[in-house]
């Protein structure tokens, strides 16, 4: 017949469980941390790049205003 | 082309019937060869796998004190490598994998946090 089974000391299977609870609160945790910080700084880029477009359709405006053979 | 067109058309019917004719037949067989094993499984895990219960309360903090009192006593230094620091070196390794498991789950990832930016890594292709 197979093995049996083995009475795991409960104190064991209290280990077990609870950190297999830490590290799912723990991985969920850092995961939302970092992707907190992650978009910060997408949204400082997409300031930048809108800043960047506005000025830059501002030269385009300003270049082609007048031209010296109108 | 029409050629190739005609061959898609006959592997697609040939794989539509074979999968009316055979697919209950190979999913019966399937359930067949996982029964076996599934009960194996359950036969293990029911004893060994469980969730500790509230009844077992006193037996956890009995374990705790039996532990932090050899601690303070210094009879954990009575015991045999073989037998018994090598076992409980083991259990602790895999209370501590349990716990990259976890962390695993909670960062619905296998391999590394998937945060979502614009950072694109470079191909080699």
């Amino acid at each position: 017949m197979a093995p049996a089974p083995v009475a795991v000391s409960p104190l064991i299977k209290f280990g077990r469980y609870s950190a297999l609870l830490l590290g799912i609160a723990y991985g969920s945790r850092h995961h939302k941390t970092l992707q907190k910080k992650e978009d910060v700084i997408l949204a400082r880029k997409e300031k930048m790049k809108a800043e960047e477009e506005k000025k830059k359709a501002a030269a385009q405006e300003s270049k082609s205003e007048g031209s010296i053979f109108d | 082309m029409a050629k190739a067109a005609q061959k898609l058309v006959g592997l697609g019917t040939r794989l539509g019937t074979s999968l009316v004719t055979q697919g209950p037949k190979v999913a019966g067989e399937a359930v067949q060869w996982s029964r076996p094993r599934l009960s194996k499984f359950w036969y293990y895990a029911r004893v060994e796998l469980t969730p500790p219960m509230p009844s077992d309360i006193p037996a956890i903090s009995n374990g705790f004190s039996k532990i932090i009192a050899s601690a303070r006593t210094g009879k954990f230094m009575n015991l045999t490598v073989k037998q018994e620091s090598w076992v409980n070196t083991l259990i602790c390794a895999e209370v501590a994998f349990w716990f990259f498991i976890g962390e695993q789950i909670g960062r619905r990832s296998f391999i590394g946090y998937n945060i979502k930016s614009d950072y694109e890594p470079a191909s080699y292709i």
